[in-house]
């Protein structure tokens, strides 16, 4: 996650920014970076003790020198803001905020460069991390929202809109604005606001759909923060909606096997030439929910139907696909539940749950397959399976089998030992009956 | 006229026993051991019944000798083959599950049946004088038997296994002074290993057995020297002439009837093995988390909750450290019980405060093994 890595890394960057100056944004990123040696240290300058005794957003700033990452890593209002940081002592902000001495407030339009002014020095950079990235603001101007900003559209998100403007916090800790579980709603909070978005022409149904998709499951419900949020599949500051030449690209990121399988069928060429957008068409974009083997075949949940229709070969193979997953699918449970109640009887099994673990691969294996949209390819996989399945239902039988013949064996034994047993007993009597003591 | 064909035979095999028997008489003195079968007697009375978890015990170790020789010729000790091992003799072998059942349920049945043998030894006060070196060698039987059960139970190297030893090594570990010494000698080093699976299995079947071995002859010897303690309530009725004195010879009366327990044992053990077969588990992984519910044995369960629910410290002395001292004391009282009995009532009776000790100690442990088992336990 790269991508996510450099949006955090922009975000530290940005609260040094956002307390930047007037300059054009060219003229910024020429300027040198703040030299944080200089000067009184963090908490001990007139910015933050005349502004700790001020109201609103004035005071606003003061109260995240403990958490924001800029302050934790040496820095103060005057290496972003400029100024001089030890006059303003007699009440006076007009030394303090001398424009002579690089005093400065960045409008919108200045921001990206305000904040690039230290986050594009990879010298200066290296200072607190080795590998920190310098390139966030170049990506952003690629980016649909950076194009805007240097249009001169005020309402364009810039850094601050995502990282924050004062508190800005690690890209690894889980209160960040771009900590993954939290990406989407900072995205959402302009992409999911009708009015805003609206002026744009942009649906605002992206948060929604993505919160049902198997993405927010679980990246949100099971905590994985490798799964895909928004800038997984839109970049960071970069971001762009996907192409449709690239979107069985931006998901062949992770699904490598699938999107490899995919790019060379002749589905794709056609796909390409279509208005369809490739993964989207059978799965959804926002919205990518969990696959079902109800969606391979002809039923009525099948995608495969929205392009082949009734005596197509496409048509014939899906429903061969399906056949032969569900097939596949009822052996395995089958052979499952036979081992499952011997092993609950007392038989070890293991060896053969071992090797019904081939089963399950080759049904994962035909479901990847699928893709390819290759019958025979994925009859291979699909054969294999089921004839593993088929041995670890006969393994399931002979462990019942055996079972059978232990208890036979039992019921015999204790036969056996009854019997003995009244012997001894009637062995007892005999020789104590004379005895009569 | 000539002898019948048949009755010549047997008389020819009857006259090869007793050339046998002489031959044998004349090297080995044999006589000696007959005799004493012929002339061993058992007293009869209400609590014969109990004498027979001796011989219950006996024969349980035996079958686990047996089993044990069999598990022996598949089993390999280490720690990238003891798991495979046993999983081949489950699987391939033919019977080896039976083997490995009947192994694993004699063992529990055993220490089972010694607990109660151990009671009954106590409330019948059979340990009085001159029986006080054959409580202390019984005892320290116990003490081998939960050694074995400790031991073997690493062997098959599954998941619950290595982390059960774990934890009971570390108990080891806490131990004041010697702790870290008996930590390291159990498990051969820092951490429970491949090293410790090849220790235990050293003990279990060379070490254990050898003293086990002496222990178990000097038990008999001193249980034949002495023969079968009369309690002293039917002693008294007998002195009083409410009860007649009555004995049953050893061989056969008494020995029929051990075989009587002996063949129910067999067949208990078989039912068990074939319905609720000993399970392997998984293989152990030391990389892997612990996984939860581990627990040791069960005759292990009392001491394990016991230290699992102390406060982290008392009275400024670690907690844990207190309770392993505590049932260290509990177990030297327990063996020094025939002395202690002497001393706190010379008299015929028992103090009745003994029982009543003896009683709550039993409540104690049965609730504390109790708590592991239930399902917010453990």
């Amino acid at each position: 996650m790269s991508a996510r890595r450099s949006v955090v890394t922009l975000f530290a960057t940005g609260i040094l920014l956002s307390m930047g100056g007037l300059r054009p944004a060219g003229a910024l990123l020429a300027a040198e970076p703040p030299r944080p040696a200089q000067g009184p240290r963090p908490l001990e300058t007139s910015c933050v003790t005349c502004h700790a005794q001020l109201d609103g957003e004035l005071l606003e700033p003061t109260r995240h020198t403990g958490d924001d990452i800029h302050f934790l890593k040496g820095l103060s209002c005057h290496d972003c803001h400029g100024g001089n940081p030890a006059a303003g002592g007699d009440g006076d902000p007009t030394a303090a905020h001398d424009p002579a001495k690089g005093w400065m407030k960045p409008t919108r339009a200045q921001i990206p460069g305000f904040c690039a002014k230290c986050h594009a020095d990879a010298a200066f950079m290296k200072r607190f991390d080795p590998r920190a990235r310098v390139d966030q603001l170049s990506e952003y101007r690629t980016s649909v929202h950076g194009k805007k900003n240097a249009a001169g559209d005020e309402r364009a998100a810039v850094c601050v809109d995502c990282h924050g403007v004062h508190g800005i916090r690690a890209i690894s800790d889980p209160r960040s604005k771009v900590y993954p579980t939290n990406v989407a709603d900072t995205c959402a909070h302009c992409h999911a606001d009708a009015s805003l978005m609206g002026r744009y022409f942009i649906p605002t149904d992206q948060f929604a759909e993505y919160k049902r998709s198997v993405h927010h499951h679980a990246l949100d419900e099971e905590g994985d923060t490798s799964a895909p949020t928004c800038n997984d599949c839109h970049g960071s500051h970069g971001a762009v909606p996907p192409g449709v030449e690239n979107v069985a690209s931006v998901c062949g990121s992770c699904h490598g096997r699938e999107a490899t399988l995919f790019r060379e069928t002749e589905a794709k060429k056609k796909l390409d030439l279509s208005a369809c957008i490739q993964c989207t068409v059978c799965h959804g974009n926002h919205a990518v929910l969990e696959p079902t083997d109800a969606m391979l075949g002809v039923g009525p949940q099948s995608t495969c139907t929205g392009c082949h229709s009734e005596g197509e070969p496409g048509y014939k193979a899906a429903a061969q696909m399906a056949e032969d997953v569900r097939r596949l699918t009822g052996k395995l449970a089958e052979a499952n539940g036979l081992l499952d109640r011997a092993d609950r009887a007392g038989v070890e099994v293991n060896p053969d749950r071992f090797a019904l673990q081939k089963a399950r691969d080759q049904l994962v294996e035909a479901k990847v397959l699928a893709h390819s949209f290759d019958l025979e390819r994925f009859n291979v996989a699909a054969n294999e399976g089921i004839a593993s399945a088929d041995a670890g239902i006969a393994a399931g039988r002979r462990a019942f089998a055996e079972l059978r013949y232990r208890r036979f064996g039992l019921s015999l034994a204790l036969v056996l030992i009854a019997a003995v047993i009244v012997a001894l007993a009637f062995k007892v009597r005999q020789i104590e009956r004379p005895a009569a003591e | 006229m000539s002898a019948p064909p048949g009755a010549a035979g047997a008389g020819g095999a009857a006259g090869a026993a007793a050339r046998l028997l002489a031959w044998l008489e004349e090297r080995l003195g044999i006589s000696v051991l007959l005799e004493l079968g012929r002339e061993k007697r058992v007293p009869r009375h209400r609590h014969t019944l109990w004498y027979y978890l001796g011989g219950m015990t006996l024969f349980l170790f035996g079958l686990q000798v047996g089993t044990g020789i069999l598990l022996l010729l598949y089993y390999r000790p280490s720690a990238g083959e003891a798991f495979e091992s046993v999983q081949f003799l489950m699987t391939k072998v033919p019977f080896g599950w039976l083997v490995r059942s009947l192994h694993s349920w004699s063992a529990n049945l055993l220490i089972f049946v010694l607990v109660l043998h151990m009671f009954s030894v106590f409330f019948l006060r059979a340990y009085r004088r001159p029986r006080e070196l054959t409580w202390l060698t019984g005892i320290f039987l116990l003490f081998l038997m939960m050694a074995f059960g400790f031991s073997g139970y690493l062997l098959p190297w599954n998941t619950l296994a290595f982390f059960a030893t774990q934890v009971g090594t570390e108990v080891a570990g806490a131990l004041p002074v010697v702790g870290h010494f008996a930590l390291r000698m159990l498990r051969g080093g820092e951490q429970v290993t491949g090293g410790t699976l090849t220790r235990f299995y050293g003990f279990h079947v060379a070490v254990l057995p050898a003293l086990t071995t002496v222990l178990l002859l000097v038990h008999l010897v001193l249980v034949q020297k002495h023969g079968m303690s009369v309690p002293p309530g039917v002693e008294e009725r007998q002195r009083r002439g409410a009860e007649p004195p009555r004995t049953m010879p050893f061989v056969p009366n008494f020995l029929l009837r051990d075989l009587i327990g002996w063949c129910a044992a067999l067949g208990v053990l078989a039912a068990l093995a074939a319905f609720l077969p000993w399970e392997l588990g998984s293989k152990a992984d030391p990389f892997a988390p612990a996984p939860a519910g581990i627990r040791p044995e069960w005759y292990f369960c009392w001491m394990f909750q016991t230290l699992k629910i102390l406060p982290g410290h008392i009275l400024g002395v670690e907690g844990e450290i207190l309770g392993i001292l505590g049932i260290g004391v509990a177990g030297l009282l327990w063996l020094l019980v025939p002395f202690l009995d002497r001393a706190v009532a010379p008299a015929r009776r028992r103090h009745p405060a003994f029982a009543i000790v003896v009683w709550a100690a039993i409540a104690y442990m049965l609730v504390m093994t109790l708590w592991v088992y239930l399902p917010a336990g453990g």
